[in-house]
């Protein structure tokens, strides 16, 4: 399976998005990784492109939630080219501190199947696969 | 008029800078007094010379923070630049320095430098009459540093790689090499007036589980791009690893190695220093813990033998440091240097031997590279891995090697990547850490090397 990921916005934190990488290529995913500071755009392109099946965007600096907000309004105008593509996002998501149970059902609105705020990397990508396995039953 | 000149004065012909006299300002360096060189004080003070950081928007809060720096007894000055300035939008910096000035509030992360202009900051420069050394993160510093050593600022520190891949997604490596090739010429030219400009490399880079080897090459090609261009005088450095062996390991191979490869160019009459980051990861919180930290820095620093310490402070966790803060930090760490005597002499040669080789398999790769000139065997050397330097943002960097700390808190490849080390040399560093664990739970260690001073 293809996964495009990066950081979303004028965010530099590279750690985080190098161990993702690590960690996708790990459980057998074909990882196409655009880095940090990286827009929208971008990452909608490059899953047209890689023709991939998931969309992992990150965040840290928590600028997510301004970008984010534009995803179902951006997604439309590529038809239905990406109406299969799963949608996650994970990270620190807003800007302060934030309550989960008030965050996640935001970003979902947003366009995002899958919503991981302050959540431990192999906990968020273990949950990626049992979501991607249900799928595909 | 030479090409160099004529490039000088359509960089200082902008509407960000007040008529800049060069008649004047070579006047001026000529005449300066030779304490304000650094260079200068490497030579006639016999002891570890003491760096904080630090740099605020206004010239008052400025001057405020030097003359608590010199209470403090600092033996260098840091002048600390803005982001704005330093990705040269020098509009915005203008806007927020003068917003800064109305305000009361700091609506920069530094000195805008190049907006307070180098007749103002001269004034102050002077008035303390100490070394200033100018830190930045500029891939294009033309500008900047014509302003710096008209000001009195007489220590450059930067360079076309450290300053661009641990800070930059897509600035143009190429162009970074041109522009710090202006910088060289014109810290070259300069030096032929009074003592020398002395630039610096910044050896911490990513400072996340850089290895020791790529850290080397990077500051020993750093040096020689700026020795061949007539600099006389140029300090390598390192950021403390977490390992105090492999600290003193470091220090005393880029020492030797350094002096060597000045010497294959015909450069060995220029003055080589050495230069200690403390430790440039992420801190604890509590700061009695970061006090803790900042004092064992210190005497690694002492150990390594190191000619300048740059210091952190006990607020390095909680974002900008006050200036009581900043200066605590100093007056501490001039009194452990004070008390630090009688240091013992360790030399691991195992680890020297091997450190030494792996330098040396990279280097010659590089100067193998088929391109004309330094700077190109270089960039293509970054281009296609054979300098690999972990956790950079930029993407001309490879990314393909991999690092953890081994049982002694050694930074080890576990990967080499594209990097030629010899077969030997991967084998010993592989030899000091458990393979046989998945790339779960390798990630997991990594997190954790990373964070090692927060535990």
């Amino acid at each position: 399976m293809k996964v495009v990921t990066g950081v979303v916005g004028n965010d530099i934190h590279v750690v985080a998005n190098r161990l993702i990488d690590l960690s996708l290529q790990a459980r057998g995913y074909e990882v196409f990784n655009l880095g940090v500071n990286t827009y929208l755009e971008e990452f909608f392109d490059a899953v047209i492109e890689t023709n991939a099946d998931i969309l992992l965007i990150s965040s840290l600096n928590g600028e997510a939630e301004g970008w984010c907000r534009e995803v179902n309004i951006l997604k439309s105008r590529y038809g239905n080219l990406l109406d299969k593509v799963v949608f996650m996002i994970g990270g620190n998501l807003v800007v302060g501190t934030g309550d989960s149970d008030d965050i996640i059902p935001r970003f979902q609105n947003y366009g995002f199947d899958l919503v991981f705020h302050q959540v431990d990397l192999n906990t968020g990508l273990d949950a990626l696969e049992k979501y991607m396995e249900g799928k595909t039953k | 008029m030479s090409l160099l000149q004529e490039e000088r004065e359509i960089i200082l012909s902008n509407e960000y800078v007040d008529n800049f006299d060069f008649a004047e300002v070579e006047e001026f360096v000529k005449n300066a007094s030779k304490d304000l060189f650094i260079s200068h004080n490497f030579k006639t003070k016999n002891k570890m010379l003491v760096q904080p950081r630090g740099g605020f928007p206004t010239y008052d809060k400025q001057f405020a923070l030097n003359e608590f720096f010199v209470k403090s007894d600092v033996d260098v000055l840091p002048l600390t630049i803005d982001s704005n300035t330093r990705l040269n939008d020098y509009a915005t910096a203008k806007k927020m320095l003068r917003l800064s000035e109305e305000n009361e509030i700091d609506m920069l992360n530094g000195y805008p430098l190049v907006s307070h202009g180098y007749r103002t900051t001269r004034k102050m420069i002077t008035h303390f009459n100490k070394p200033v050394s100018l830190r930045h993160g500029t891939p294009d510093a033309r500008l900047l540093i014509e302003t710096a050593i008209a000001s009195g600022i007489f220590e450059i520190e930067g360079g076309p790689i450290t300053y661009l891949l641990p800070y930059s997604k897509n600035f143009p490596l190429d162009k970074a090499f041109l522009y710090w090739k202006y910088v060289e010429r014109v810290c070259a030219n300069y030096s032929k007036l009074n003592e020398p400009i002395n630039r610096e490399s910044f050896g911490p880079l990513t400072a996340t589980l850089v290895p020791p080897c790529i850290t080397i090459v990077i500051q020993l090609l750093e040096m020689l791009l700026s020795l061949e261009e007539g600099v006389k005088s140029f300090s390598v450095s390192f950021s403390q690893t977490g390992s105090m062996n492999q600290d003193i390991v470091t220090g005393a191979v880029i020492r030797k190695l350094a002096k060597y490869y000045a010497k294959e160019i015909n450069c060995e009459d220029a003055d080589i220093h050495l230069v200690y980051h403390q430790w440039m990861g992420a801190f604890p919180q509590n700061k009695d813990f970061a006090e803790q930290l900042i004092n064992m820095s210190t005497v690694i620093a002492s150990m390594v033998g190191a000619d300048k310490i740059i210091t952190k402070t006990r607020e390095e966790a909680s974002g900008i440091p006050t200036k009581e803060a900043n200066a605590k930090t100093v007056a501490n760490t001039q009194y452990t240097l004070r008390i630090l005597n009688g240091l013992p002499n360790i030399v691991d040669e195992e680890e020297e031997e091997n450190l030494t080789n792996e330098v040396k398999d990279i280097m010659s790769a590089v100067f193998n590279d088929s391109a004309d000139t330094l700077w190109r065997k270089v960039f293509n050397c970054i281009k296609n891995g054979i300098i690999d330097v972990p956790f950079s943002p930029h993407i001309i960097n490879q990314n393909e090697m991999i690092t953890v700390r081994d049982k002694n808190k050694n930074i080890r490849i576990i990967k080499r990547g594209n990097v030629p080390i010899s077969d030997k040399c991967y084998k010993y560093e592989k030899s000091k850490c458990d393979l046989t664990k998945d790339t779960t739970s390798i990630v997991n260690d990594i997190i954790h090397d990373i964070g090692i001073m927060q535990w």
